[in-house]
């Protein structure tokens, strides 16, 4: 044992100084974190307490100046009685966020795969196809509802033009009012729009696995999917579970997407937690219903964002331990 | 020295950055206006500041559909703009939330419209809960059906429908002849959906409104589910039937795209719309059709027991109750209440909501059906002054009919949680 590598050298450890310096040390770290708690008091912090006191209020848009009175959790009982907020629950969840992330996720994987495929690099194809799959994403929301819109559109929509045209469809289908593919029109929009991320994580994630592992398995006698089922997918295992933690925050509380392809229609059969939370308010003019659904939508998102911590902190701990 | 010329810059320099006189006693007014005449109103403007020199006015936009959260929210912090445009239905339910100055005050002064307050019409609108007068009525407006005479023509429809069942078979006639939309309603889903009117028309052409009022000066539902339902499945027809598509479902305004194209391109036959979006129509036609015959002509809607009726519609203006330039916003709304120039120069296309002014008004031979519609058209009455919040029906209306439109719901189904959704809501509200 080498005398360098037998010496303890002892780092003063935090806060282990002389008194005077301790409080000093402690007083900077205080004053440093200030303009972080005053941004997190004033813009989360007392939003929420303020929202969440609104919804045990009747506020109503007319009576903003008056205030509203309190009436206890009369407005969270309306809420779970009504059929329409299960039916928005049902939007919410399962098509809007199960299913909206769950093609998401299954898309972005497959396209990955074509991405880091060596036929893509033997026809030079990689970097072509990298920057179209940005395209999409740099299109601003506003902009790609309104030209899906119109690609979508029975009567001069190009879609429907291409479908008539090889013989899949007799009739134009009216996409966006016809109640089997509303949903389907309505995530394929998302997908476009929101696909290139996902996949683009994928790829950088699968391009950081170690080629001797490839070729390991191979060696081995792997087949192309026990390649895929015990290589790949344990490597890409954290990325996929940070893009689907992370695509279920959006996705959930996403409003542009449903009010603009759908206002929410027709009738309540696309409307969603976001968008019922800003018909209630201001169109309805009920703040306090409103703000109970709000809430709502809140503690779930919580949830979420529960999991995603531990997540978060068992990956940090595993790196740590490594 | 080199101070004395320092001191003597600065000075000049002040005196030259200093205001003229004039400009420093300029005082600025903030105007809300909502139409898309933005232009056009921008001039009448720029003719009020000439005529009044110390008053500068500042045009603020907002959609319709925005304009009355957008308002209400501005007007409890007081930052609402001094001068605003609001929807006929509006300033009952504003001036009881204290979003607006009560103008009794000045009502009374000269140099109101044509002849005074008492030619303005929808003047019961104006007034709210607490009797005081909140808005000054602006323009005037109804909804008639334009239509064009050579489709309907080449259908065999001889003469304009006069009966729902006739209209209903027009329309389906229109498709059946060439595969073209017959009348080409919106059906779609918004906070401000057309169906609402249309479905509106259809009820009150049979009788009762959905909200009435009683001898006893309460308010109640006065359509049975059964009666609603009738109007459901009504407009639901020319979607089962094909005459109107269901590509309607995916917009809902009067005036979208979709309707003035499709008149103007001959792919749609009729439409209902106010005379604003008629006029639009007739107007991009000429344009295009230099020299050619005008094809359209309008009509009222069909009359049922009760004759055929539309709504008073139209526009007010009114003060922020959080105001500091009451006396400039009154002026300004002298100004556009007088027909020169703002009606006869700029916004031409609106009629001033003045007895005087619609009983002088010269229609042309295409708008016709305006002038006839407006003399059975009827005030939304119990609706603006009773205790529902016309939003909330034009909302619910538009969801429950949607729902049906897409199947999700039986006609009936959709009628009777209409029903229970307004009971309730009056129930509440009228405590």
């Amino acid at each position: 044992m080498s005398a360098v590598a037998g010496e303890r050298v002892h780092a003063p450890a935090p806060g282990r100084g002389r008194p005077a310096a301790r409080v000093a040390e402690r007083g900077f770290l205080w004053l440093a974190l200030v303009p972080t708690f005053f941004f997190l008091v004033s813009f989360y912090l007392y939003p929420t307490l303020f929202n969440l006191e609104t919804s045990l209020t009747d506020l109503s848009l007319f009576g903003l100046k008056r205030g509203g009175d309190w009436v206890g959790v009369d407005n969270y009982v309306e809420l779970f009685r009504s059929g329409d907020f299960r039916r928005v629950l049902w939007n919410t969840i399962v098509w809007l966020t199960l299913a909206g992330v769950g093609v998401r996720i299954a898309l972005g994987l497959a396209l990955a795969f074509l991405l880091n495929s060596a036929t893509l690099a033997r026809w030079r194809l990689q970097t072509v196809s990298r920057v179209l799959l940005i395209v999409p994403w740099a299109t601003p929301p506003v902009v790609a509802i309104i030209v899906w819109r119109w690609l979508l559109d029975p009567r001069v929509g190009s879609i429907n033009s291409a479908l008539i045209s090889i013989g899949v469809v007799d009739q134009p289908i009216a996409f966006l009012s016809t109640a089997g593919w509303i949903w389907p029109a309505l995530l394929t929009i998302i997908t476009w729009n929101t696909l290139p991320l996902v996949a683009l994580t994928f790829l950088a994630s699968l391009q950081s696995l170690p080629d001797e592992l490839v070729e390991a398995a191979r060696i081995d006698g792997a087949s192309r999917w026990q390649l895929v089922r015990y290589v790949y997918l344990p490597h890409l295992k954290p990325a996929i579970v940070v893009m689907i933690l992370m695509s279920t925050f959006w996705t959930f509380n996403n409003f542009v997407y449903v009010w603009l392809t759908t206002g929410a229609g027709p009738g309540l059969y696309t409307n969603v937690m976001a968008t019922e939370v800003y018909i209630q308010a201001f169109i309805n003019g009920r703040f306090g219903y409103s703000s109970a659904a709000g809430v709502v939508m809140a503690a779930i998102m919580t949830v979420f964002g529960l999991v995603y911590l531990r997540v978060i902190a068992r990956r940090e701990l595993q790196e740590e331990r490594s | 020295m080199r101070l004395r010329t320092l001191f003597a810059t600065v000075a000049v320099a002040v005196v030259a950055a200093a205001p003229p006189a004039a400009l420093a006693q300029q005082k600025t007014i903030t105007f809300r206006f909502n139409d898309p005449e933005a232009p056009q109103l921008r001039a009448a403007l720029d003719e009020f500041e000439k005529r009044n020199p110390g008053i500068k006015v500042t045009m603020q936009r907002v959609s319709w559909g925005d304009a009355q959260q957008q308002y209400l929210r501005e007007a409890a912090v007081g930052t609402a703009p001094d001068v605003a445009q609001l929807a006929f239905v509006w300033p009952r339910s504003f001036g009881g939330a204290g979003a607006l100055r009560p103008l009794d005050d000045l009502i009374t002064r000269p140099g109101l419209g044509m002849k005074g307050w008492d030619d303005f019409f929808a003047r019961d609108l104006a007034v709210g809960p607490d009797g005081k007068v909140y808005g000054v009525p602006w323009t005037t407006d109804t909804f008639a059906l334009i239509y064009n005479k050579e489709m309907l023509a080449g259908a065999g429809v001889a003469t304009f429908p006069r009966t729902w069942d006739a209209l209903r078979e027009a329309s389906q006639a229109v498709y059946r002849k060439g595969g073209k939309i017959g009348w080409g309603f919106p059906t779609g889903s918004c906070g401000t959906p057309t169906i609402w009117f249309v479905l509106n028309f259809y009820w009150w052409s049979k009788g009762p409104g959905l909200i009435d009022r009683t001898p006893d000066g309460k308010f109640r539902v006065s359509m049975t589910p059964a009666e609603i339902q009738e109007g459901f499945d009504y407009y639901n027809r020319y979607l089962q039937e094909g005459h109107n598509p269901r590509s309607s479902l995916s917009y809902c305004l009067w005036g979208a795209p979709e309707i003035v194209e499709g008149m103007l391109a001959g792919n749609m036959a009729m439409a209902s719309v106010p005379d604003t979006v008629a006029i639009e129509i007739i107007t991009k036609w000429q344009a295009r059709n230099p020299g050619k015959s005008v094809p359209f002509a309008t009509s009222p809607h069909p009359a049922g027991t009760n004759g055929s009726r539309t709504f008073f519609g139209g526009r007010m203006l009114g003060i922020s109750a959080n105001s500091k330039n009451v006396e400039e916003g009154w002026k300004l709304i002298q100004f556009l209440t007088q027909p020169d120039p703002t009606f006869t120069r700029h916004y031409t296309n609106y009629t001033p909501a003045q007895r005087s002014a619609l009983d002088s008004r010269s229609w042309t031979p295409e708008l016709a059906g305006y002038p006839e519609q407006l003399k059975t058209a009827r005030s939304w009455g119990p609706y603006g002054t009773g205790p529902v919040a016309i939003p909330f029906m034009w909302n619910a209306v538009g969801r429950a009919a949607g729902s049906v439109f897409v199947g999700e719901k039986t006609s009936a189904q959709a009628a009777a949680e209409l029903h229970d959704a307004i009971s309730k809501e009056l129930a509440k509200n009228q405590k």
